[in-house]
């Protein structure tokens, strides 16, 4: 097979080519991506903390939880703490800088959150501190923030009456030991939040959005969580009781099944490369009609016809394929820091790096057969016949 | 020159066109013994191309016998007869056909990819082609980067690159001008003189057709005569000296 003529037709129309090979590198890119975090997606669910329960309301996760139920929560047998968790919403200067940001119970918060470390500053100072907060070690690094700067939000739930921006103090900073829970997030004392409502000094909804709540060790989360949702069962508002994985994979799915969505994302995008690899390889199957002529004049049968147009595909595509999974292989890590804040654990496994590599080769392989087939069996008087 | 190395004998070969069957060559009968140069000539339609398409294995008649250098052509199945291609004949077209990504010495090496030389033999016999057609200077030019007649050159030593015993040209002066042609019918006899290949070549020109020993007539595929060309011999000493 005419390795050197595989070349040659391929650097002949290098911009075609370029574009091509470019999409295929995004579609894998995009596919791969996809697919890690439709499987974090997955696995939120299993991998979840397992005594670790979010009581949220029956209703809605936008319906807030009365105060009260802290109380009557902790006193469940087998519920060893109890935190308040409420989505401030807030931005940073503006909405371009947007992160999470949760109000919560200090004493409750880490000790609920073994994931979590402490990578500088001191948490003692952040529970003592009424404006502190806790910040990700990504955030910190995306604004540069260090222990002792101020962070003024603007909030968009909860709004300063005299419209300044809430500050808050950066007491400590954390890193997560798993990829799971994300490095981007801002927490500050849930206190500070409702006594500026109380005293009138801001506006916005009073409640907690959800509950976290840690289950004593060897209690069983099943009856707990059964527990939680019967003492509520007659109002003032009806909870649900969810385990950790379970908690996170709505939060992540809120917008429908994200997975299946993601999935069905995938296999546009693979249709769409494929047609775009196709129609390359049909233009230069057609553009190359008069040189097949040739070549079987000079005695080439159809097979290594064939093979150069399949060659040429594969080279194509397989490159385009190795080089975007090796892009997202090696850059998963950072990926990953980048959509903790929404799609905690994101992983390309093997599995996921081996499907990106076999459809780049799958997409080669059709492209590149279906009009070489075409061509290398027209006779040789028929091709040399056809004008370029 | 009396061993005949095309013996063709009661070919015939029909097309349909427009819902009318077409006998472009029509119970031909038609030898030519080794080492021969042949012209053909005849009107447009009348089965030449046809005949050399038959004689180098591109196409199939629909009735006869076939036979070149002893092999009946009708009874090989597709890759015998590229491979009987391969090895005994070189085509040379009026259009050149050089691969146009390829330069000069691929386009040879290319014919050689189907033999069992190795790349280093490969490039050798590539060289040597070049050579004899005078263009091994221009070896790393491609199609677009040379003149038409140094194109055809090129075709030529892709034709002989194999070392085939038959030489088959359709038209090889055809897109060329006067010094070209000659030129390009000059080293035909001298692959013919020099080299012993056995030539038929097809020509609208008589001017061409000189440069050969003999031209034969074809006519609504049916053979014509088969004139002496007396020129054949002074004007291939004439283009070889020039």
């Amino acid at each position: 097979m005419p390795f050197r003529l595989v070349l040659r037709n391929l650097l002949a129309h290098p911009l075609r080519n370029f574009l091509t090979f470019g999409s295929v590198f995004v579609a894998i890119l995009l596919l791969c991506m996809l697919r890690g975090a439709s499987g974090a997606l997955a696995n939120t669910a299993a991998e979840g903390s397992n005594d670790r329960l979010w009581v949220q309301s029956a209703v809605s996760l936008y319906v807030d939880l009365p105060l009260s139920y802290r109380a009557k929560i902790d006193a469940v047998d087998g519920v060893e703490l109890t935190s308040r968790f409420q989505w401030f919403g807030g931005v940073y200067q503006d909405e371009s800088n947007f992160f999470a940001q949760f109000g919560i119970d200090s004493d409750a918060f880490l000790q609920s959150y073994p994931e979590i470390e402490i990578a500088e500053g001191d948490y003692a100072a952040f529970e003592r501190s009424g404006r502190g907060c806790i910040i990700g070690a990504d955030l910190a690094s995306t604004y540069g923030w260090r222990v002792g700067d101020s962070v003024p939000i603007i909030g968009q739930i909860f709004n300063r009456t005299d419209g300044s921006p809430w500050e808050f103090t950066v007491e400590a900073i954390y890193s997560a030991r798993t990829t799971r829970v994300d490095q981007q997030t801002l927490y500050f004392h849930y206190d500070y939040l409702k006594e500026s409502l109380e005293q009138g000094a801001a506006r916005g909804p009073s409640g907690a959005g959800v509950y976290l709540v840690k289950t004593e060790p060897g209690a069983n989360p099943t009856r707990v969580m059964s527990e939680i949702d019967g003492m509520f069962e007659n109002g003032p508002l009806r909870v649900q009781t969810t385990t950790d994985g379970e908690f996170a994979r709505q939060f992540a799915t809120m917008l429908g099944s994200v997975p299946t969505l993601l999935n069905l994302v995938g296999g546009a995008v693979l249709f769409a490369v494929f047609f775009a690899v196709l129609n390359t390889m049909l233009m230069a199957a057609r553009e190359r009609v008069r040189d097949i002529g040739i070549m079987k004049a000079l005695g080439f049968t159809d097979v290594p016809i064939l093979g150069t147009l399949l060659v040429e595909s594969l080279l194509l595509c397989g490159t385009a394929g190795v080089l975007a999974v090796g892009f997202v292989y090696a850059g998963q890590s950072g990926i990953a820091r980048a959509m903790a804040g929404f799609i905690p654990g994101f992983k390309v496994d093997p599995g996921i790096a081996l499907t990106g590599l076999g459809i780049a080769v799958g997409v080669g392989l059709l492209s590149g057969l279906i009009p070489g087939w075409a061509v290398a069996r027209l006779t040789p008087i028929k091709a040399l016949r056809t004008e370029a | 020159m009396s061993e005949p190395l095309i013996d063709l004998a009661g070919v015939t070969r029909q097309y349909q066109r427009g819902g009318e069957t077409l006998r472009v060559l029509d119970d031909l009968d038609f030898s030519m013994p080794k080492g021969a140069f042949y012209a053909m000539m005849g009107p447009s339609g009348s089965g030449k191309t046809t005949l050399l398409n038959l004689l180098g294995g591109l196409d199939r008649a629909d009735g006869g016998q076939v036979l070149v250098g002893g092999e009946d052509l009708a009874q090989m199945d597709g890759p015998e007869l590229a491979a009987w291609r391969s090895v005994h004949v070189g085509f040379v077209f009026q259009g050149f056909n050089l691969i146009p990504v390829l330069n000069a010495i691929e386009n040879l090496e290319l014919a050689l990819l189907l033999t069992p030389l190795s790349k280093r033999d490969r490039r050798q016999h590539a060289e040597h082609a070049l050579e004899l057609v005078g263009l091994k200077d221009r070896m790393k030019h491609k199609p677009k980067e040379l003149s038409g007649g140094q194109e055809q050159r090129v075709a030529i030593a892709r034709a002989i690159v194999t070392d085939p015993e038959l030489i088959l040209a359709d038209e090889p002066t055809g897109d060329l001008d006067r010094t070209s042609a000659l030129q390009i019918l000059g080293l035909l006899q001298k692959l013919n003189t020099e080299l012993d290949k056995t030539i038929l070549m097809v020509t609208h020109d008589p001017v061409a057709a000189e440069h050969a020993h003999c031209t034969a007539h074809l006519d609504k595929g049916k053979l014509g005569r088969i004139e002496q060309n007396a020129a054949g011999r002074a004007t291939a000493d004439a283009a070889l000296a020039e």
